[in-house]
C-alpha cells in the first residue's frame, strides 16, 4: 500500500511546498529577481515615463475623438446655414409717376417692327413735345402710324404706304450695275441708255456720271457689283406721274409746312429725308398697339387685369363709354385725370393713373387703400415741397419669425406702422418701413448657441473646425501612409539588391529630394483652379502629389538600415532555410525598420498637417464648402476681418499647432522609447 | 579632394537635368487652353503688336509646346543654357530682370534672419544641453517644439494681429509707408527695414525650433564623449571644458549644415513674403505661379532646385573641410 497515491496529500504537499517557495529568500543571482518585460512593453514602459510624449497622446487621442466622434454628437452639420431674425428698416415701396409709355397689344397678328416698338416711347414724347396729334414712322419694311387717342393714350397702328414721289433736292438709289452683265438692276423705273454711260465712264471704286442732265454715283458694292445713286432737283416721280391738281396740293401742304394732305378724297403724308420730302399715299391703317403712361390698380388687391381689358378700357376712354371685354361688359369715366373702370353692377373695378404705388420689387401687392394714402400723402409732400414725411398705416402684422400673422378666420392681422416717405432726387418716392426679415447670421459672436460663433457664410465654426480636423487628420494618415509605402518597397529593394538597381533608386531619390514640393503643389492647384475641379477630386489628387513627393526621405532611413541589417547572421539562415526574396525582404528587414519607421511616421504627420493647411489657406488645396482648418483662416484673412474676428481663427490657428505639437511630442517619445541610446 | 568634387558636381547637373525634365511635363501638361488664354490675353492688351494667332504661334514655338514633350524640353534646355529665359508673362519684363529686381529683397530678409537665427539658436541649444532635464532643457525643448508645430500663415497672421492691429507699431503689409516719396534717403531706409520687422520675426521663429533641436542634440552627444570625461577627469575648469573642448567638436555638424543652408538665403520665402507683400522673389514667383507664368516659374523652379544641389554639395564639402577625421571620396 506504500505505493498507493494519494491525491490529497499529494495536494498538500505541493501547496507546502509553494508556501516555502513564497517565503524562500531569493538570492541574489536568482533569475526569478530580474522582471522580464516584453521589448514592447518595454518600449510602452520608457514612453509613458516621458511626459511631453503623455501629454502628447492625451492630446492626440482628444483631438481624434473631438474630430471624428464630435460631428456624431454635435448638432451642426458644416454645410449648415443659420439664419436669424433681425428688424430692420427696409425698402417697403416705391411711388412714382410714370415717365414711360409701356405697350399692349390690341391684335397680336398685326406684327410689328422690334426697332418701331423700341422707338414708341421717344416718339410719343417728341409728339407731345411738337403738339402733334399723329406721325408717321418708317420702319424697315414697311410704315407706321402713331396715333393720340387721348391724352396718355396713343395707337400705333401698321399701314400701307405708297410711295409716289419726291420733291426737293433727293438722293435715291436707282439700281445696281454689275460689271459682268453690263446692264442695271433697277428698283423703280428704268432709265434707258444709262447702262451704256455707266460702262463707259466707270474708273476705280467710285465716281460720278452725268447723263440727261442727272447726276448719277457709282460705288462698288461688291466684287463686280456697283450701287448706282441718282441726285434730283426738284419732283421726280416714283412711278407714274400725278396730275398738276395733285402737285397743287402737295406744294401747298409744303409752303404751310403740313406732314399731310388729303386729294381726292385720298390721304398723302409728307416725311422728311434729308433736304427732300417723300409723299407717300397712305393705305389702310391696322391698330396694333395701345400705349399708355397709365398703370392699373384694383379695388380689391390682387384681382386680375387681363390685357384684354386694359386694352379695351384704353380704347374706349378716348371714345367715352362702354366697352366689353372677357365677355363683360364695363363702363370707363375719365375722373379728373384718372380713368375709372366699373363693371356692369357700377362698382369700381380699377383705376388707371400715371401715379404708381408699388413695392420696392416691383410686385403689385399693396393694398389700393394704402396706395391711395401714400398717393395722397405724396401729393401734399409736392404742394408744400417738403422732401420727407412720415405716415402711419396699418400694415400686416409680422410674428417673430418674419411670418404673416392670421386671426383664427384666416384673415391677416393688421397693427399701426410708421412708414417715412422720402423723395429722391430722381423724383420717385421711396417708402421704408420696419419690418423683420429673415437673413443669414454672419459672423455671429460666440454665444451658448453657437460656442465659436458663425463665421462668413453663417456656418457653425465650432461644427467646421470638427469636420476640417477630420480632413486634415486623414490627409495626414493618408499621405503618411502613401510615402511609407512607396518609400518601404523603394527602399527595401535598393537596400537588398544594391549594384545597378540601388544606383538607379537612389538616384530617383536624389531626383525627388531636389524637386521643390512647395511651388509644385502650389502650381498643381492652380492648375486645378483653372479646371474647376470637383473639390472631393482635388483633395485625393493633392495626397496623392504629397505622398508622391515625400517617399524619398522614407526610401533613404530603410535603405540605410537594410543596408547593415543583410550583413547579419540572422539573414543568413533566412538564405539557409530557402525563404523568398520577397519574404526576406519585408518579413525579415523591414520589421527591424519598423521602429524607425513608426517614428519617420509620426512626425511625418505634423508636417503633412502644415502643408496641407498652408495649401488650404492660400485657397489652392481644399475648396470651399468642405471644411478645412487652413480655409478656415483663409476666410477671415483679410486685413479688417482678422481684426474683428479673432474668434474664428485664433482658436483653430492653435488647433493646428496643437495637432502638430502632439505628433511632434509622441514622435519624440517614441524614438526615445525605441532607441534609449539614440542621437535624439 | 577635386575628384570629389568634380563627380559630385557631375552627379548634381544629371539630377538637375531630370528635376527640370519632371517640372517641364509638369507644366507641358497644363490643362490646355493656359496658352490660348494667354495668347488671347496678350492679343487683346491694349497697344498689342501681335493679333492672336501671332501670339499663339510665338508662345508655342518660344516654349516648344508644339513639339513633343521630350523634344520641347530639349529646346527649352537649349534656351536656358544660354541663358535665354524668355519674358514674363504676369510681370511683362525679362524673366532676369524681374530676378534682378527681386531677388536682393528676399536676401536682405534672409540674411536677417539667418543671423539672428544663429544668434538665438546656438546659444539656447548648448545651454540646454548643459543642463540636460533641467527646467532649462525642458523649457527650450518645448519651445522648440512649438517653433516647429507653428505654421507659417498662422504665426504671420498672428504677429500682425497683436503688432499691426492690437498695438499699431507696425504696417499689416507693404514695404513702404505712406508718406514714404517725402522721407530722407536715410529715412527712407528706416521705413523699409521697419517693414522688415514682422517678416523677419515670423521667418526668425520659425527657423529657430529646428536649429536649437540640433544644437542641443549634438552638444549632448559631444557631452557624453569619453574625451569630455578625460578632460574633466583631469580637473579641466567646467566653463574650459564647455567652451573650448566641447563646442569646438559641437561646430563640425553646425557648420556643414549652416554652410550648406546658405545657398538657401536666396531662395526666397514663399509664403511670409507673400503674406507681408515683401516684393522678393517668393511673392513673385507666387504670383507667378498662380497666373501660370510658365517663363517665370522654370526659370524660379530651375533657379532653387540649383540651390538646393548646391547646399548639399556644399555642406558634404564643408563636412570634410572641417572634421580631419573625415576623408571624401
Amino acid at each position: 500500500m506504500a505505493n498507493q497515491y494519494y491525491l490529497n496529500d499529494a495536494l498538500k504537499a505541493r501547496a507546502a511546498s509553494q508556501v516555502k517557495e513564497e517565503n524562500a529568500e531569493i538570492a541574489l543571482d536568482d533569475v526569478s529577481r530580474v522582471k522580464v518585460l516584453s521589448p514592447a512593453r518595454q518600449v510602452f514602459k520608457r514612453f509613458i515615463r516621458n511626459r511631453l510624449a503623455v501629454f502628447g497622446s492625451v492630446l492626440l487621442i482628444v483631438m481624434f475623438v473631438f474630430s471624428f466622434l464630435g460631428p456624431l454628437f454635435y448638432a451642426y452639420g458644416q454645410k449648415q446655414i443659420f439664419y436669424k431674425y433681425d428688424r430692420r428698416t427696409v425698402n417697403y415701396a416705391m411711388a412714382k409717376e410714370n415717365t414711360t409709355y409701356n405697350g399692349y397689344d390690341i391684335d397680336e397678328s398685326v406684327t410689328v417692327e422690334r426697332s418701331v416698338n423700341n422707338a414708341m416711347n421717344s416718339r410719343i414724347k417728341s409728339m407731345i413735345a411738337d403738339g402733334r396729334t399723329e406721325m408717321v414712322e418708317l420702319g424697315e419694311s414697311g410704315g407706321y402710324l402713331i396715333q393720340k387717342l387721348a391724352d396718355e393714350i396713343y395707337t400705333l397702328s401698321a399701314v400701307d404706304l405708297t410711295h409716289i414721289c419726291s420733291v426737293g433736292n433727293s438722293t435715291a438709289v436707282i439700281g445696281t450695275y454689275s460689271q459682268v452683265t453690263r446692264a442695271i438692276d433697277y428698283r423703280g423705273a428704268a432709265v434707258e441708255g444709262l447702262a451704256e454711260a455707266i460702262a463707259a465712264n466707270l474708273k476705280g471704286t467710285s465716281g460720278t456720271v452725268t447723263y440727261e442732265g442727272v447726276t448719277y454715283t457709282y460705288t462698288r458694292a461688291e466684287a463686280k457689283n456697283y450701287t448706282i445713286t441718282a441726285t434730283f432737283d426738284g419732283l421726280r416721280y416714283v412711278n407714274a406721274p400725278m396730275d398738276t391738281g395733285f402737285e397743287t396740293a402737295m406744294n401747298t401742304a409744303l409752303d404751310e409746312g403740313a406732314d399731310s394732305f388729303t386729294y381726292r378724297a385720298q390721304k398723302y403724308v409728307l416725311v422728311k429725308n434729308g433736304n427732300a420730302y417723300d409723299v407717300y399715299r397712305q393705305g389702310k391703317a391696322a391698330p396694333a398697339r395701345v400705349f399708355t403712361r397709365l398703370t392699373a390698380d384694383t379695388f380689391t388687391m390682387g384681382a386680375p387685369v387681363s390685357t384684354e381689358l386694359r386694352v379695351n378700357a384704353l380704347l374706349a376712354a378716348a371714345k367715352g363709354g362702354r366697352f366689353t371685354a372677357d365677355g363683360r361688359d364695363w363702363t370707363v369715366t375719365d375722373e379728373d385725370g384718372m380713368l375709372v373702370v366699373r363693371d356692369e353692377s357700377g362698382s369700381e373695378y380699377m383705376e388707371l393713373s400715371v401715379f404708381s404705388v408699388r413695392r420696392y420689387t416691383g410686385e403689385d401687392t399693396m393694398d389700393y387703400d394704402l396706395k391711395k394714402a401714400v398717393a395722397e400723402r405724396v401729393e401734399e409732400m409736392l404742394s408744400s415741397g417738403v422732401k420727407s414725411a412720415a405716415m402711419t398705416y396699418n400694415l400686416p402684422m409680422q410674428g417673430e419669425s418674419g411670418e404673416y400673422l392670421y386671426d383664427e378666420n384666416g384673415v391677416l392681422r393688421y397693427q399701426e406702422a410708421e412708414l417715412k416717405l422720402d423723395q429722391r432726387d430722381t423724383g420717385e418716392f421711396v417708402i421704408t418701413a420696419e419690418q423683420t426679415i429673415y437673413v443669414i447670421d454672419i459672423y455671429a459672436s460666440p454665444s451658448a448657441r453657437h460656442i465659436l460663433g458663425t463665421d462668413g457664410d453663417g456656418f457653425d465654426v465650432l461644427a467646421r473646425i470638427m469636420y476640417g480636423g477630420r480632413i486634415s487628420l486623414m490627409v495626414g494618415f493618408v499621405v503618411v501612409f502613401l510615402e511609407i509605402f512607396l518609400g518601404v518597397i523603394m527602399g527595401g529593394l535598393a537596400g537588398y539588391y544594391g549594384g545597378w538597381v540601388d544606383m538607379v533608386i537612389m538616384r530617383l531619390v536624389d531626383i525627388f529630394y531636389c524637386l521643390p514640393s512647395m511651388p509644385i503643389m502650389i502650381i498643381l492647384g492652380a492648375m486645378m483652379d483653372a479646371l474647376r475641379m470637383n473639390t472631393y477630386i482635388r483633395l485625393m489628387i493633392m495626397m496623392a502629389a504629397l505622398g508622391i513627393m515625400g517617399w524619398a526621405g522614407v526610401a533613404r532611413l530603410v535603405r540605410g538600415q537594410i543596408l547593415s541589417l543583410r550583413e547579419q547572421e540572422f539573414m543568413v539562415a533566412t538564405e539557409a532555410t530557402g525563404i523568398k526574396v520577397r519574404g526576406r525582404i519585408f518579413h525579415h528587414l523591414v520589421p527591424n525598420v519598423m521602429p524607425q519607421l513608426i517614428v519617420t511616421a509620426t512626425m511625418g504627420m505634423g508636417g503633412v498637417i502644415i502643408t496641407e493647411s498652408t495649401l488650404s489657406f492660400l485657397g489652392l488645396g481644399v475648396k470651399h464648402p468642405l471644411a478645412t482648418w487652413g480655409t478656415m483662416i483663409n476666410s477671415v484673412s483679410s486685413a479688417s476681418a482678422m481684426a474683428h474676428y479673432a474668434f474664428i481663427w485664433i482658436p483653430v490657428g492653435l488647433l493646428i499647432c496643437l495637432t502638430v505639437i502632439a505628433f511632434n511630442f509622441v514622435g519624440d517619445g517614441l524614438r526615445d522609447a525605441y532607441d534609449p541610446k539614440a542621437k535624439r | 579632394m577635386l575628384k570629389y568634387t568634380a563627380k559630385r558636381l557631375l552627379y548634381s547637373v544629371l539630377i538637375l537635368f531630370f528635376v527640370m525634365f519632371i517640372i517641364y511635363t509638369l507644366m507641358y501638361n497644363m490643362p490646355m487652353g493656359y496658352v490660348e488664354t494667354k495668347a488671347r490675353e496678350l492679343a487683346s492688351r491694349p497697344g498689342a503688336t501681335k493679333s492672336y494667332a501671332e501670339w499663339l504661334a510665338d508662345l508655342n514655338a518660344q516654349y516648344g509646346m508644339d513639339k513633343g514633350v521630350v523634344q520641347g524640353y530639349f529646346v527649352w534646355l537649349g534656351h536656358a543654357v544660354r541663358g535665354e529665359w524668355g519674358d514674363s508673362w504676369a510681370w511683362t519684363l525679362p524673366v532676369t530682370t524681374e530676378f534682378h529686381n527681386t531677388v536682393w529683397y528676399s536676401f536682405a530678409l534672409g540674411l536677417i534672419s539667418f543671423i539672428f537665427e544663429i544668434l538665438i539658436a546656438i546659444p539656447l541649444g548648448i545651454t540646454a544641453a548643459k543642463k540636460q532635464y533641467s527646467f532649462t532643457d525642458y523649457f527650450t525643448t518645448v519651445v522648440s517644439m512649438i517653433c516647429i508645430s507653428m505654421p507659417t500663415f498662422f504665426l504671420a497672421t498672428l504677429l500682425k494681429y497683436i503688432f499691426s492691429v492690437k498695438l499699431g507699431w507696425f504696417d499689416l503689409s507693404g514695404m513702404q509707408g505712406r508718406n514714404y516719396m517725402n522721407l530722407s534717403d536715410f529715412g527712407k531706409i528706416l521705413d523699409v527695414a521697419k517693414h522688415f520687422v514682422l517678416p523677419s520675426i515670423t521667418l526668425i521663429i520659425i527657423s529657430i525650433g529646428g536649429l536649437m533641436r540640433y544644437t542641443r542634440t549634438n552638444m549632448l552627444e559631444v557631452l557624453n564623449a569619453d574625451y569630455i570625461r578625460t578632460a574633466r577627469a583631469k580637473g579641466v575648469p567646467e566653463k574650459k571644458v564647455i567652451n573650448y573642448h566641447a563646442f569646438r567638436n559641437t561646430l563640425i555638424p553646425l557648420v556643414t549644415t549652416l554652410g550648406g543652408s546658405l545657398p538657401g538665403l536666396f531662395s526666397g520665402a514663399l509664403i511670409t513674403e507673400t503674406l507681408f507683400a515683401i516684393r522678393g522673389i517668393g511673392y513673385a514667383s507666387y504670383t507667378s505661379m498662380t497666373q501660370a507664368d510658365i517663363p517665370f516659374i522654370m526659370f524660379y523652379l530651375a533657379f532653387i532646385s540649383i540651390l538646393t544641389l548646391l547646399g548639399n554639395l556644399i555642406s558634404d564639402l564643408l563636412y570634410g573641410l572641417v572634421d580631419p577625421r573625415v576623408r571624401l571620396s
